[in-house]
């Protein structure tokens, strides 16, 4: 056994979350790209939560108000001590984006599957396509996090112009600027291809295994601390292209290296390659 | 458009949102099978390029009909659905009837708030790549100046 996680207890083993599949303090809930992955087979007893049709704003570019976040945990029988573990497609990289937004409105007790929905699919894992009706909760949201883990534009400026460390979750193409999309999918409105000036690129997917277990300390700290120099106590602002691949590079870096200040830029390069007399470097 | 793409339309834009994925989920579930003489031919040619899983499409011409064979993997339910609905709703049109798809299909059937923005474009741009494969096809055999079936280059 290598060193520990350094919050351990975010992540939690497909066994585990079958001892609790029937625990009513346990609420599991998928968060996938793919949406009608859910319909086709899920945990028993999980929800699903969309993070296009659930948790962002369907007119202002934002994330839902505190509010509808209540509402929507209520229906999901989501209560304020509910322990809440995400799992999804891609690694895990959509319900990273969940938790992340699920820490924006403060929840306390989230946690991820290792392994997401792949793996527990090759292990053969208990699946279903009934949907669960759970009792509404009394939701109130009670703090935000929002300052801890989200900063805007003209921080990340601030943040960039002072050398301050930036990670940039894209594909290498993307951070070259030779693409202004992930390669093969639909192009989502940069108007300049490149990155952040002074940002390293570290995609997002090198923090994972190919089963969609994260990768040890070990390996972890051989990524982020030698080849990119960060170190736990720096502020680090990591983007992509619309704040999801990096909300995996966030949680990575907070929970499983222990760092203390990282905020991911949700408005990333679909904010910065359009934004008038952004700086912007190109190349590798 | 196609009376059977037509009638597609208005049961998907017909129903609630859960109503609407089951919908699309048995699309998913009844894409048949690529059959055997096209299986060999799953190359870049034939990948649709917008589409992040591996999806293939292919246009086949018998006279002025329209003939799509399509394979896509069940773990990428939403785009396998979709590529099965326009197989059935324009299987045996016409050049033109396929072209004239209105290229606001996905919105038409009521998937935009079902599946949100960022995943109808990825759709629209399945249904943009058949009109290009359907042209290009149509282009191939007219300069080759025959009548007999055509598939794209195989």
């Amino acid at each position: 056994m290598g060193e520990p996680y350094a919050h351990p207890e975010v992540l939690v083993s497909a066994d585990w979350a079958v001892a609790h599949l029937k625990d009513p303090n346990v609420r599991v809930v998928e968060s996938d790209e793919d949406i009608l992955l859910y319909d086709l087979a899920h945990i028993p007893g999980a929800v699903r939560i969309d993070w296009q049709g659930d948790l962002q704003d369907q007119l202002v570019r934002d994330y839902i108000d505190a509010e509808k976040f209540a509402s929507l945990c209520s229906r999901a029988g989501i209560a304020n001590d509910t322990t809440v573990v995400f799992y999804g497609d891609k690694s895990n990289w959509w319900a990273c984006y969940a938790f992340w937004a699920f820490k924006l409105f403060g929840h306390g007790d989230c946690r991820v599957l290792n392994g997401g929905r792949k793996l527990w699919l090759e292990e053969g894992r208990p699946t279903t396509t009934d949907i669960p009706r759970y009792a509404p909760t009394r939701y109130t949201v009670k703090g935000s996090e929002e300052e801890r883990i989200r900063t805007f534009r003209d921080a990340v400026a601030a943040h960039a112009k002072a050398g301050r460390p930036l990670i940039d979750v894209r594909s290498p193409k993307e951070f070259t600027g030779e693409l202004l999309h992930m390669e093969a999918y639909p192009q989502e409105g940069a108007l300049r291809g490149g990155h952040i000036p002074g940002a390293k690129n570290v995609p997002w997917s090198r923090a994972v295994n190919d089963d969609g277990t994260f990768k040890s300390v070990a390996e972890l700290r051989a990524i982020y601390e030698e080849e990119v120099g960060l170190r736990p106590g720096d502020p680090v602002v990591a983007y992509c292209r619309i704040g999801e691949r990096s909300s995996l590079t966030w949680f990575v870096l907070t929970y499983l290296l222990g760092y203390s200040n990282v905020k991911n830029y949700d408005g990333s390069w679909t904010e910065w390659g359009n934004l008038v007399r952004a700086p912007i470097a190109k190349g590798a | 458009m196609p009376t059977s793409l037509d009638a597609i339309v208005a049961d998907l834009s017909g129903c609630d949102r859960q109503e609407r994925i089951e919908l699309l989920l048995d699309f998913a579930k009844n894409l048949p099978p690529l059959p055997d003489r096209l299986v060999a031919h799953k190359d870049a040619s034939h990948r649709v390029e917008e589409c992040q899983s591996p999806v293939y499409l292919f246009v086949e011409l018998d006279g002025e009909r329209v003939f799509l064979h399509a394979d896509a993997p069940i773990e990428a339910p939403t785009v396998r659905g979709f590529v099965s609905l326009l197989l059935e709703g324009l299987n045996g049109a016409t050049v033109d009837e396929v072209l004239q798809v209105p290229s606001n299909l996905v919105e038409r059937c009521g998937l935009g708030e079902t599946l949100g923005m960022l995943r109808v474009r990825g759709l629209t741009g399945v249904l943009r790549r058949l009109k290009a494969e359907v042209t290009r096809t149509a282009i191939d055999r007219a300069r080759s100046g025959t009548d007999q079936p055509t598939t794209t280059p195989i």
